[in-house]
Formats: C-alpha cells, sequence, structure tokens
C-alpha cells in the first residue's frame, strides 16, 4: 500500500504541466515553532483555475503552510510565488490579487456587515460607489442582507465565515485562500458558500481551500494535495489521488498510516460506570 | 494506571499554584525579548521594593513613623484595588470563568485561587513593603507578636481586595449596561490620585508630617492598614486596640473572600451578560452617516472611520479613552482649584490622551490580518498610521485646548495660556511619534475575553516598558521646546513668549511627521510579527 501511494506522487508530477504559470508555487518551505516543526520542506504547485483542496489530519500544518502563502506568518525557509509573484518580494503585485479568509483570526466585530466590507474595499483601494454595489450584491447573495446593520459580533459562526468570504472576495481577486471555511457551518450556509465558490471558479479563478473532511473535499474539489506532519504526502487532481481506493477517506488514511489502529486494552476502565 | 489506582488527588492550591507558574513560565517560553522585559520590570520592582524596604527601616522610632506607614499601607491597597483594572499588570491570575465546568466547590476554590494569588512580582512587591512596614513600628516581643499576624494578614487583604473587586467586574464589564458604569470607575482613580496627590501637598505646606496624624488616626481603623496599626498599638502597650484592629483586618479578610465567592458563583452560574445584550441587541442605523461623507477620501477616511466608531463601540478601546479623557481633565483642574496648580500641569491631557497612539495593532486584535492584507509598501503603512493619529487628533487636539484653557480661567493665568498651549501641542505631536514608532517596534495583545486584563500573560513587562520608554521620549523630544520656554521667561522676553503657540503647534506637528515616517516602513516590513503578537488574546 505504502508503494501505491509514493507511485501516485510521482505520476501527477509530470502530469498537467500546461502553458499556464501555476496559481502557487512554493519551494522547500519550512517553518519551526521553537522544538515543534509545523512545516517541513514543503514542494508543490497548484495549477490555476481549479478547485483544489488542501487536506490533511489537524496539526498537519495546513494553517501554518497557508498562513506563510497569504503572507500572513514569515517563513523559516522557502520560495513563494502566486501567479508569478515572490510573497515576500514582492507584496504589491500579491496582496492585489489574493483574497484570504484564515481560521482562528478575528474580523472588525465591532462594525456591522455592512460596514465591515464598505472599510474592507475602501482600504483595497476600490471606488466607494462600487464597493458599496459589490458590496450589496454579496450581502444578498450569502443571504446576509437582513443583518447588514448588525455587528459582526453578534453573528453566529456561518455568518461569519460568510461575511469573511464576502470581505475576501469584494475586491475580485485572482486566488481565494481559505482556511476551514466550513467548519461549525450550517448545511444551509454551507450551501450557499458552495454556491458562491462554485460559481468564482467556473469564471476562471482559483480557490485554494483546506478542511479536514474528506467527504466535502471529495465532493467539491478537481485537485487535491494531501499533508500530514509538516510534509505533502500527495497532490494531483482527484481521480489520481484516490487511486483504487474507495473514497478519498480510505486513500488518505492510507496515505498518513492511520489505518486499522486499534485501542486495545488501553481504555479498559472507559464505560461511564464508577469512577 | 488506571483512574481508580491513582491514590487520592493532589490539592486543589498546589494545583492552581503550579498551573499558575506553568502558564508564567509559558508566556515567557515564547519569545526572548519578553522574558528580558518580564525580567526587567521584576527587577526594576524588587529594587523599588528594596528601597522601600531600607526607607522604613531608616523610620524606625522617628515620631511619625506610625502616620506614615499607615498611610502608605493604605495607599498600596487602593492600587491593589484599581490598578490591575485599568492598567497593564503583571497580574496573570487564572481566569476563574475558565473553570466553569469542574466539579469544583467555591469555598475551596476560592482559598485556591486566592493562594495562587500570592505567586508573581506584586505580591513579592507588597510582601517586601508590609515587612518593612512591620520592622518599622513593632518593639518589644508584644510587637513582634502582632507583627507575625499583621504582615501575613496585610498582604493577604490587598490580593483578595483586588480579586474581589475584579469578580465583581467581570459582572459589571461583561454586561452592556454595566459597561457603562465600568467606564465611571475611571473617577474613581482620578479622585484617588488627587487624594494621595492633596495630602502629598497639604504635608509640603502644612509643616512636615503632623499634618499626617489625623488621617492617620482614622486610617489607622481601616483594613489593611488597621493590620499595621495593630503592630504600633501592642508595641506601645494597647494590646485592646490591638486586638480591635487585627480583628477588623481578619474580618475585612472574611468579608472580601465571600463577597469575591458570591460574585464568582453567580458568574459561574448565570447567563453571561453579554450572552442577553446580544439577544435584544438593537440593529445598527443606515452606514452613510454624516461624519462619513466629511472624512476623507482614500485609505484616510475609512481607516479614520473605523477608529473613532472603535472608540465609541469597543467597551476596551472605550474605557482607554473614557479614563485618559476624565484624568487629563481632572488632574490639571483639581490642582488649579485647590490653588497649588500650575497651567503646565495641562500638558497632563495631551500625555494622557497621547497614550492611545501607543499599541495601535494590540487595539485591533488579530483583526490586524484584515489590515495587514492591505498594506504592501511603506505608503500604505503610512498612510493607516497617519490616519489612525488624525482620528486620535480630532478628539485630542480641541480637547487639549480645552484643558488648557480652562486650566489657565481656573488659576487666572492668560499670560501663561500661549506658552502652556504650546508645549501642551508639543508634548501632543511628540506622543504621536513615540506611539506610531512603539505600536510598529512593540506591539503586544489586549485580551478580548477578560474583563479585566489589559495586556497578554508575560506581555506586561513589554507593555511597561513601551509606555514608559515612549514617555521619557516623548519628553526628550519635548525639551528643546521647554528650555526655550524657560529661557524666554528667565530673560523677561514677555513681548515674545507668544511665539511659543505657533511654534509648539509646528515643533508638534513636524516631530508627529517625523515619528510616522520612522515607523511606516518599520510597520510595513513587520507586519507577521506585529500580526503574531497581536495575536495571544
Amino acid at each position: 500500500m505504502p508503494d501505491q501511494a509514493s507511485n501516485r506522487t510521482m505520476d501527477t508530477a509530470g502530469g498537467a504541466a500546461g502553458a499556464a504559470p501555476p496559481a502557487v508555487r512554493v519551494e522547500g518551505l519550512w517553518k519551526r515553532f521553537g522544538e515543534q516543526i509545523a512545516v517541513a520542506g514543503v514542494d508543490l504547485d497548484l495549477p490555476a483555475g481549479k478547485f483544489i483542496g488542501l487536506v490533511g489530519p489537524n496539526g498537519a500544518g495546513k494553517t501554518t503552510t497557508l498562513s506563510m502563502i497569504t503572507g500572513l506568518l514569515r517563513p523559516d525557509q522557502g520560495r513563494i510565488e502566486v501567479v508569478g509573484h515572490d510573497v515576500w518580494k514582492d507584496p504589491v503585485e500579491v496582496k492585489a490579487r489574493i483574497g484570504v479568509l484564515p481560521e482562528g483570526l478575528r474580523l472588525f466585530e465591532r462594525l456591522s456587515g455592512g460596514e465591515l466590507l464598505s472599510y474592507t474595499g475602501r482600504l483595497r483601494g476600490l471606488p466607494g460607489e462600487e464597493v458599496d454595489k459589490r458590496a450589496a450584491q454579496l450581502l444578498d447573495v450569502l443571504d446576509l442582507a437582513g443583518a447588514r446593520h448588525k455587528l459582526v459580533v453578534d453573528y453566529s459562526t456561518g455568518m461569519r465565515k460568510k461575511i469573511g468570504l464576502a470581505a475576501a472576495l469584494l475586491h475580485n481577486p485572482q486566488v481565494l485562500f481559505l482556511d476551514e471555511p466550513f467548519e461549525g457551518v450550517d448545511p444551509v450556509s454551507a450551501q450557499t458558500i458552495r454556491g458562491v465558490l462554485e460559481r468564482y471558479t467556473a469564471s476562471g479563478a482559483t480557490v485554494v481551500f483546506s478542511s479536514h473532511v474528506m467527504e466535502l473535499v471529495e465532493s467539491l474539489c478537481d485537485w487535491v494535495a494531501v499533508m500530514a506532519a509538516g510534509r505533502i504526502r500527495a497532490h494531483g487532481p482527484l481521480a489520481e489521488v484516490r487511486g483504487s481506493a474507495r473514497s478519498l477517506q480510505d486513500a488518505f488514511l492510507q496515505l498518513v498510516g492511520a489505518n486499522g489502529r486499534d485501542t486495545g486494552d488501553a481504555l479498559d476502565w472507559l464505560g461511564g460506570g464508577a469512577r | 494506571m488506571t483512574a481508580t489506582a491513582a491514590g487520592p488527588a493532589p490539592s486543589l492550591t498546589s494545583v492552581f499554584v503550579r498551573l499558575k507558574l506553568s502558564l508564567l513560565a509559558n508566556g515567557l517560553r515564547q519569545s526572548s525579548g519578553r522574558t528580558a522585559a518580564f525580567i526587567t520590570s521584576a527587577v526594576l520592582a524588587l529594587l523599588v521594593a528594596a528601597g522601600q524596604l531600607i526607607g522604613f527601616v531608616l523610620l524606625r522610632g522617628t515620631a511619625h513613623a506610625a502616620s506614615l506607614v499607615v498611610l502608605l499601607i493604605a495607599v498600596l491597597a487602593l492600587g491593589w484595588a484599581f490598578l490591575p483594572l485599568f492598567f497593564p499588570s503583571g497580574d496573570e491570575t487564572l481566569d476563574p470563568t475558565r473553570l466553569v465546568m469542574l466539579p469544583l466547590r467555591p469555598g475551596p476554590m476560592v482559598s485556591a485561587l486566592l493562594v495562587a494569588s500570592l505567586v508573581g512580582i506584586g505580591p513579592l512587591f507588597t510582601l517586601c513593603l508590609v515587612v518593612g512596614a512591620a520592622l518599622a513600628l513593632a518593639h518589644g516581643a508584644a510587637g513582634v507578636v502582632a507583627a507575625v499576624v499583621a504582615v501575613p494578614l496585610a498582604l493577604l487583604v490587598c490580593v483578595a481586595l483586588a480579586r474581589a473587586v475584579a469578580a465583581a467586574n467581570i459582572r459589571l464589564l461583561t454586561s452592556r449596561k454595566g459597561r457603562d458604569l465600568a467606564v465611571l470607575s475611571g473617577l474613581v482613580i482620578a479622585v484617588g490620585i488627587q487624594v494621595v496627590n492633596f495630602g502629598v501637598q497639604r504635608l509640603g505646606q502644612a509643616g512636615g508630617l503632623t499634618a499626617l496624624d489625623p488621617a492617620a488616626a482614622v486610617v489607622r481603623w481601616i483594613p489593611p492598614a488597621s493590620a499595621l496599626g495593630a503592630v504600633d498599638s501592642a508595641s506601645t502597650g494597647a494590646y485592646g486596640t490591638a486586638a480591635a484592629q487585627l480583628g477588623l483586618s481578619a474580618a475585612a479578610l472574611a468579608g472580601l473572600l465571600y463577597g469575591w465567592q458570591r460574585s464568582l458563583t453567580r458568574l459561574m452560574t448565570a447567563p453571561d451578560g453579554s450572552t442577553l445584550a446580544a439577544a435584544s441587541e438593537p440593529s445598527r442605523r443606515g452606514a452613510s452617516t454624516g461624519l462619513h461623507r466629511l472624512l476623507p477620501g482614500g485609505r484616510t477616511g475609512p481607516v479614520m472611520q473605523r477608529s473613532l466608531r472603535y472608540v465609541w463601540r469597543d467597551p476596551k478601546t472605550k474605557t482607554a479613552w473614557v479614563t485618559a479623557l476624565v484624568i487629563g481633565l481632572i488632574v490639571p483642574l483639581f490642582n488649579a482649584l485647590q490653588g497649588t496648580g500650575s497651567i503646565y500641569i495641562a500638558c497632563f491631557a495631551s500625555g494622557m490622551l497621547g497614550i492611545q497612539m501607543y499599541n495601535q495593532f494590540g487595539q485591533d486584535t488579530s483583526a490586524f490580518w484584515m489590515v495587514a492584507q492591505t498594506i504592501a509598501s511603506p505608503r500604505d503603512a503610512y498612510l493607516e498610521l497617519r490616519a489612525r493619529a488624525l482620528a486620535l487628533l480630532l478628539i485630542t487636539l480641541p480637547y487639549t485646548m480645552l484643558v488648557t484653557v480652562a486650566t489657565a480661567a481656573v488659576l487666572r493665568d492668560w499670560r501663561a495660556l500661549p506658552e502652556a498651549l504650546g508645549i501642551a501641542l508639543g508634548l501632543l505631536g511628540a506622543m504621536i511619534a513615540t506611539g506610531a514608532v512603539a505600536s510598529a517596534r512593540f506591539p503586544y495583545s489586549i485580551p478580548q475575553d477578560s474583563a479585566y486584563k489589559n495586556v497578554a500573560p508575560g506581555q506586561g513587562g513589554l507593555a511597561w516598558i513601551s509606555i514608559f520608554g515612549g514617555m521619557i521620549a516623548s519628553a526628550l523630544l519635548c525639551s528643546p521646546l521647554i528650555a526655550l520656554t524657560i529661557w524666554l521667561n528667565a530673560a523677561n522676553a514677555e513681548s515674545a513668549i507668544w511665539i511659543l503657540l505657533p511654534l509648539g503647534a509646528v515643533y508638534g506637528a513636524v516631530v508627529a511627521w517625523g515619528g510616522l515616517r520612522v515607523a511606516a516602513p518599520q510597520t510595513a516590513a513587520r507586519l507577521p510579527e506585529i500580526l503574531t503578537a497581536v495575536s495571544k488574546g
């Protein structure tokens, strides 16, 4: 089984080498927090115009990698290019072309949803009327129009993700990075977010999102990268990475080597009885 | 090994003390700069404490030792009650609301938290002072016995007072109505400072320490100063009085612990005020307010608007502003009303408000990423910082003038108004300059989940050093202006003194511009580091 996994990685390397530059190119990326190595040498080319899923268990380094690609965290080592521009040497070109929805960071929550979009759009240098027009449409499509005057601090998790998505889309970026966009989101909001993202990629833009929910990635993405313990274990079109396994979940468990782990006798006291 | 075979559980107190030590150590482990800041502030605190200790020992046997000691202990207790609420403090005592899901009884929990609160620089500092106070007063065997009881008692009352006030304020600060009330406690500090100030001035006027005796006669019955009063009483043979004073302190400790326990129980069982408020939160009005249209376009307008909205809507920012505005007004005016003031004290207002420029990005919390995403060049960073400074000036400029003019009116010192205003404006500019640089170089987190912490664990030293270093730097930046004022006054150049007003205004503007220019490239180059530093809370 492990052989099969590494073959898959090999296969994809020469697969889709077309003329267009990749949306994201990462070379030799490292990040260490004290003793802990969060990202241990990631090399990755993400093709443009695809719906890309970055999957991996908790603590695999997904958030750290995305933070470094989007310029929110300084890498210890490595080169990152987004649509041909170096993220750390040429931030002017990169920041105008990307949209970000990070996980675990706040928004300006004492603004209302409408005010937040108005503020973000103007900070991005868009003309005021254009910002208001786009904001109204985004709020409408994302089903937030009724809550536009409510403070973000009073929003639910799903509403926060949606307003964050709206803020990330406002300047019509070429590449959109979403860290766990469906975490804690109710099915209705999730469906709304899906609809907007599918429409966005259909017009040629790239979405890169991280998740640990395999079913979701399998149903949404056409290209995936599997990450575990700070490294990329496999990457390529969904069908190639899945290979002969029944589902992405199975293929993933084989790749990270977590299949058939048994608790054995270790938890024999567990049963909810006496202490 | 299974759970049932683990033997008796460790005592709650030792668990909490170890947890507190781990939190302290982990907070320090995250960055070496922070460790250095922590050690520096610890050494400074201990040096001051040692100085005080020596001072107390020298006081021993002097006529007014008892009066001085009880008053100092009372001031110390006041500090314990209010300082942790409003200023960055090193107090990292566990947030009791985090323990809500654990099956703990309030009684043991309160005593365990109390003991854990004794770990830290602040309690050590206090212990030094109280021991010094006891050394200054204790004579004879009875005095020593009283001192042995009084020292721990006074220390415990101080710590319990801080915890009880903080716990009561959590409730206040988490409810929307309460927030407005809590904001008023800024007044309490302002008045407290004034009382001390007034006392010190009386001391200077009215023939030395004798003036303290009437106040001390009352304070020696107020806990925790009464514990030290008991040491004095026991030393002079008044055993009944001593016992009564010790009893008062002990009763106060019991009362504080009871009150603390009650607020904790309510905190952990009643719904959070913010939840109730959120459910009935009225919708905000339309976005295009009048202000919107008056502000400049580009990046400047939106940034100013957001800063000003945060002053009004964000409870942490609002508290800081109201406190600064109230103290900035009260200190010069009270001094003037007492007839002891000087118009130059009006500069205090610019100083208090200038502090709001410090840690700009910490005030954003981790939402700073939204700003970082739109800063791609030093130019962007400059516009961002300038817009924030402009929003600050929109409030502080008229306010500084108001306070200076009002102080001049009370003192009827119109002659000195131009120069005082000039210096105030120069100082405001210097505070903006140093504040911008400190925001870029020394950002720190302002925890949002805890109503009474203004700095994240382990970053307290950093915060203090950034603010005090900045204030000293601002004073130095203003020194040419001050020197010129002194020189013109000394030379009796009455006709030329008015020039200090335009000169101060221009000087302030130039210094502020220079500070923003220096801070902008540093901000642009340090975006990820700033984001990491402000995302701890």
